[in-house]
C-alpha cells in the first residue's frame, strides 16, 4: 500500500504536469510579430544649399518646356499623355518641399532630345515609372510586393494600383506626421476617396456605413478609415478564410479601446462576449491552430456587415430589431425560428437583468460546487488526518490495513491477521449506535 | 438497487490474477449474482488456501465501468478544453487532436458512447428490481447519515470505530447518484447544444446558453469530484480492485463492508428467486425490455441525427466586383496654351518677338539650342548653326515654319500662333 501511494502519486503529478510544461513552452515561442513600418525618408545632405541651387537650375531647363500647359504627345494607342506639369504643384508636393530633382525618379528620359517613350499606353507608362520609388522607398515598395494589388496585376490585370496610383506623382502630398509618424486628419479624409477611384461600389456602401458616415459626414478621426482595416502596402486580400479568421481582431483594435468607446457609449465588451460565445471561442481557436483553414462560424462582419455596417440601433437596418437578427441568424441556421436569437446573449455578459436564467443557473453552480467539492474535501481531509494518525500509533505493517479492530478487543481471538477476525465481534465492540445495519 | 459503477475494495496479490478470475465470474450467473448482498464467499484458488474472496461485480459490470470510464474521460478531456479554450494547456490538446472540430466530433462520439452505456444501465437496473428482485442497496437511506456522523465522530477522536457500512457505504451512494444526475443534466444540456434550433422552437432561446453554462460547470463538478472523492476513497486511500478483477478479500470486507459481511456469515442468504418465477418474469421482462430499449435507441439515434443546425459553408459576407472605377476617368486633357495677346500688327517688335521669347525662349534663349536664338530680331534671322531658319517673304520654305509644321517640336506653337509667324515672314519678318 505503500508502496503504491509513491508511486501513484508522482505518476498522477507526471500526468499533469508533463502536458502542462509542454504548453508552456508552446506560448513561450509566440513570435513577436510587430511590423514596424520604418518610413523612408530622404536625409537632406550636409551641403544641402549647393545641391538645392544644382537641383533647381535642372528642374528649370525640365520646366522650360513641361511647364507649357498645352505640351502633350499622343501614345500609339491613340491616348493623348499631356506632358505637362505644373511647377506650383510640384513645389507644393512632398517632393517639392524635399527638393527632388526631375531626373531623380525619370531616370532614362536624359537631356533633350528625349529617347522615344517606350509605352503604348498611359497604364504602360504608369507601370514603368512607379518602379523607381523603390529607390528611397525600399521598405514600403517590398511591403506592396506582397499585397493584394501586385497579386492582381501577376495575374494580368494591370490596372490594379501601384504606387502613383495612390499617392499621385508630381503632387504627392504627406499622409503622415513626420514628427509623430501619425496619419494626417486631411490624409485620413483622402483616403476613401483614393480607394473609391477604383472600389467605387464598395466607397459608395461605406459611406452609408456608421464608420463611412462619420467619416466623410463628420470628419471623424475616431472611425475607421479604409486602410484600418485592410492596411497600407501590403494590403491583403480580404476575401481568404485567413483574413476572416483574424478580422475579430481589426475590429477589437477599436471597440476594446475604452478611450474610444467611451465617447459614444459603446461596450468595450464585444470581443469578450463574442470569445464566450460558441461561435467566437471557434473562430479564436480557428486563428490559433489552423488560421488558413475555412470554418463555418460567423465572424463580426458576417453579423453586422462589411462596409455597410449600421448601428445596432439603426431604425432600418440595425440588429436590435429582432427580425433583423433573426434573419441574420438564418443566413447560417436557415431553420431557425423566433425565439432561436435569445440563444445569442447581444454581447452581454449574463446579468440578471438582462438575461436572468443563464446567470441563475452560473450563480447555482458557482455556490454548488463549491459546497458539494467542499464538503468532499473535508471529509478527505480528516479521513486522510485519521488513516495518519493511526499509523503513526501503530506499526507500519499493520497500519497499511486500514481500520483495524483495536487490540484490546474484548472477545478474545486468534491474534493473527486481518482475515480471521470475525465482523460481528467488530460489531460488538463499535458503539451501541452500530446496530441496525440490516435495514 | 445494485450498481455498476462502484469503486471498490481490492482482492489482495494472492486471489486470482485477470485471466484466473474469469472462472469465477463465469459462474456467477449461476450461483450468486452480482446483486446485493449476493456474494457467496469464495475460496480463492491457488496459493494462500483458506483465504477467501467476496464476489463484488461481475463481468458485465466491470465491462460497463470501464466503458463509462473511457466515455467519461474523454468527455471530460475533450469538454474542459472546450470550456477553458484560452488556456495554454487546451490549446496544446486541442491541437494534439487535430483542431477544435474534430476534439468536437471526439467529444460527440464519446457522449453517444455514454449514452449507451447509460441505457444499458437502466435496462440491467430494471433486471435486477424487477426480475432478480433484489434489494435497492444503492439508495441513500437514514442510517447513512447515521453513519457519516459517526465516522465524523471517529475522526475527531470521539469515537473508536468507523461505523459499520452496509453493500454500500454513503460515500458510494454519494458517488453513484453523483454519477446519475450529472449523466441526466449533462444529456439533456448536450440535446440543446447539439440541437439548438430544436431546442428554441420549443423552449426560449435563452435556454440554450443558460444550457451551455451548465453544461460546463457540471462537467468541472464531476471531474473535481472523481479527483477528489473517487481517486481518494478506491485508490489513494486503498487500492480498491474489486471493480477491475471482481472480488474484495475477507480484510477488505471487514473494512468497507463489515454489516454486508457479517450478513453473510450468519448464513441466511437472501431468499433466491426460484427458477419458475424467474421464467415467468422474464417472459414479461424480456418484450418490455426490447420494447423499452428500442425506444431510448430510437430516441439516442433522434438525439444525434435530429438537426443539421448550421450550414456548412457560410457565404460570403459581402460580393460584388471590388474593381468598379468611378466614372471612367478620361485622360486630363491637356488645356490649350492660354492665348497670348495678338500683336497689334505683324512686326517683331509689336508682338512677334514677344511670342518667339515666351514659347521658344527656354530653348532658345541667349546661345540656345543648336546655336538658335529667338531673343533678339538680329539673332532670329541669322538662324542656327545649320543656316538661317526664318527666311523673309518664304514662310513656305523657312526652315522654323517647316519644323513646327510637321509638329512633335517640344515647345509647339499653335496653328493659330504658326499662322501669325507664317504671316509675318510671308509679309517680310519686319523688325518694325
Amino acid at each position: 500500500m505503500r508502496v503504491r501511494l509513491r508511486l501513484w502519486l508522482p505518476g498522477l503529478l507526471g500526468l499533469v504536469a508533463v502536458p502542462f510544461l509542454l504548453a508552456v513552452a508552446q506560448a513561450a515561442r509566440a513570435a513577436p510579430d510587430a511590423a514596424a513600418l520604418s518610413r523612408g525618408r530622404l536625409s537632406s545632405s550636409p551641403d544641402a544649399g549647393a545641391a538645392a541651387a544644382e537641383v533647381e537650375g535642372q528642374n528649370d531647363a525640365c520646366l522650360a518646356c513641361h511647364n507649357q500647359t498645352g505640351l502633350s504627345t499622343t501614345l500609339p494607342s491613340g491616348e493623348t499623355l499631356s506632358l505637362y506639369v505644373s511647377p506650383e504643384v510640384f513645389d507644393s508636393s512632398v517632393h517639392g518641399h524635399e527638393g527632388l530633382a526631375c531626373a531623380s525618379c525619370h531616370t532614362t528620359v536624359g537631356m533633350y532630345p528625349h529617347p522615344p517613350l517606350q509605352a503604348s499606353t498611359r497604364r504602360d507608362l504608369s507601370l514603368q515609372l512607379y518602379t523607381v520609388c523603390q529607390d528611397c522607398h525600399a521598405t514600403e515598395y517590398a511591403l506592396t510586393q506582397d499585397s493584394v494589388h501586385q497579386r492582381a496585376r501577376d495575374a494580368g490585370q494591370p490596372e490594379a494600383a501601384v504606387c502613383t496610383d495612390c499617392h499621385g506623382s508630381h503632387g504627392i502630398q504627406p499622409m503622415t506626421d513626420p514628427a509623430t509618424g501619425d496619419l494626417l486628419a486631411e490624409a485620413r479624409l483622402r483616403i476613401p476617396q483614393t480607394c473609391a477611384r477604383c472600389h467605387s461600389t464598395i466607397y459608395d456602401k461605406y459611406l452609408t456605413s456608421v464608420h463611412g458616415s462619420a467619416l466623410i459626414g463628420q470628419g471623424n478621426p475616431d472611425v475607421p478609415t479604409c486602410i484600418d482595416c485592410h492596411g497600407v502596402h501590403n494590403i491583403e486580400d480580404p476575401t481568404t478564410a485567413a483574413f476572416r479568421l483574424k478580422s475579430p481582431e481589426l475590429c477589437a483594435r477599436c471597440h476594446t479601446d475604452p478611450e474610444r468607446m467611451d465617447k459614444y457609449g459603446i461596450s468595450t465588451q464585444v470581443l469578450q462576449t463574442y470569445v464566450a460565445d460558441f461561435h467566437g471561442t471557434t473562430v479564436t481557436l480557428f486563428e490559433k491552430l489552423s488560421p488558413d483553414a475555412e470554418t463555418n462560424k460567423p465572424v463580426c462582419f458576417d453579423c453586422h456587415g462589411v462596409h455597410d455596417i449600421a448601428r445596432t440601433d439603426d431604425p432600418q437596418r440595425g440588429l436590435q430589431i429582432r427580425e433583423n437578427l433573426l434573419a441574420r441568424c438564418q443566413r447560417c441556421h436557415p431553420t431557425a425560428t423566433a425565439n432561436f436569437p435569445d440563444a445569442w446573449l447581444s454581447h452581454y455578459i449574463p446579468s440578471p437583468a438582462k438575461t436572468p436564467l443563464v446567470y441563475a443557473v452560473d450563480v447555482f453552480y458557482k455556490l454548488f460546487i463549491p459546497a458539494t467539492l467542499g464538503g468532499m474535501a473535508v471529509l478527505v481531509a480528516l479521513d486522510a488526518s485519521w488513516q495518519v494518525r493511526k499509523r503513526v500509533k501503530r506499526p507500519p505493517a499493520r497500519a497499511a490495513e486500514v481500520s483495524k479492530p483495536e487490540p484490546p478487543a474484548p472477545t478474545p481471538r486468534e491474534p493473527q491477521g486481518p482475515a480471521a477476525s470475525r465482523p460481528q465481534d467488530s460489531a460488538k465492540e463499535g458503539s451501541g449506535s452500530d446496530e441496525g445495519q440490516h435495514a | 438497487m445494485p450498481e455498476p459503477l462502484q469503486p471498490n475494495r481490492v482482492v489482495p496479490p494472492q486471489s486470482d490474477g485477470p485471466g484466473k478470475a474469469r472462472p469465477p465470474a463465469k459462474r456467477a450467473p449461476r450461483k450468486a449474482r452480482p446483486e446485493s448482498r449476493r456474494h457467496v464467499p469464495e475460496v480463492a484458488r491457488g496459493h494462500e488456501a483458506g483465504e477467501r474472496t467476496y464476489k463484488r461485480f461481475d463481468l458485465s459490470q466491470r465491462i460497463e465501468h470501464a466503458v463509462f470510464l473511457l466515455s467519461f474521460t474523454t468527455l471530460a478531456l475533450t469538454g474542459l478544453i472546450q470550456k477553458f479554450a484560452s488556456a495554454g494547456v487546451s490549446e496544446f490538446v486541442l491541437r494534439l487532436l487535430g483542431g477544435i472540430e474534430t476534439t468536437r466530433i471526439i467529444h460527440r462520439t464519446a457522449a453517444i458512447l455514454l449514452m449507451v452505456v447509460a441505457i444499458y444501465h437502466i435496462i440491467g437496473l430494471l433486471y435486477r428490481l424487477l426480475v432478480r428482485r433484489s434489494r435497492m442497496s444503492m439508495l441513500p437511506v437514514p442510517e447513512d447519515f447515521r453513519h457519516l456522523w459517526q465516522d465524523v465522530l471517529v475522526y475527531l477522536g470521539r469515537r473508536r470505530r468507523k461505523a459499520y457500512y452496509g453493500r454500500f457505504s454513503y460515500a458510494e451512494k454519494v458517488e453513484y447518484l453523483a454519477v446519475v444526475w450529472g449523466t441526466v443534466i449533462m444529456a439533456i444540456t448536450g440535446f440543446m447544444m447539439w440541437n439548438p434550433i430544436a431546442t428554441a422552437r420549443a423552449l426560449p432561446g435563452e435556454i440554450i446558453p443558460a444550457a451551455k453554462v451548465a453544461h460546463g460547470w457540471e462537467a468541472v463538478l464531476a471531474v473535481a469530484a472523481i479527483l477528489i472523492w473517487h481517486f481518494y476513497n478506491v485508490h489513494l486511500r486503498h487500492f480498491n480492485r474489486s471493480m477491475f478483477n471482481g472480488r474484495l478479500s475477507r480484510a477488505e470486507m471487514e473494512h468497507e463492508h463489515p454489516a454486508e459481511l457479517a450478513e453473510l456469515d450468519s448464513g441466511v442468504p437472501a431468499p433466491e428467486p426460484s427458477a419458475q418465477d424467474l421464467r415467468r418474469r422474464l417472459r414479461v421482462f424480456i418484450p418490455s425490455a426490447t420494447l423499452l430499449t428500442a425506444a431510448l435507441g430510437f430516441g439516442l439515434i433522434r438525439f444525434v441525427t435530429l438537426e443539421q443546425t448550421a450550414i456548412l459553408t457560410l457565404p460570403p459576407a459581402e460580393v460584388g466586383p471590388a474593381f468598379v472605377p468611378q466614372t471612367p476617368t478620361p485622360a486630363p486633357t491637356p488645356s490649350a496654351a492660354p492665348a497670348l495677346p495678338t500683336p497689334s500688327a505683324l512686326t517683331w517688335n509689336a508682338g512677334i518677338g514677344q511670342l518667339f521669347a515666351d514659347r521658344c525662349g527656354a530653348c532658345h534663349g541667349d546661345g540656345g539650342m543648336a546655336g538658335l536664338t529667338l531673343i533678339d530680331y538680329a539673332s532670329a534671322l541669322r538662324g542656327s548653326d545649320n543656316g538661317p531658319v526664318i527666311v523673309p517673304g518664304e514662310p513656305d520654305t523657312s526652315p522654323l515654319v517647316l519644323r513646327q509644321a510637321a509638329g512633335n517640336h517640344p515647345g509647339q506653337l499653335t496653328p493659330e500662333e504658326l499662322e501669325l509667324v507664317r504671316q509675318w515672314i510671308d509679309g517680310g519678318a519686319p523688325e518694325q
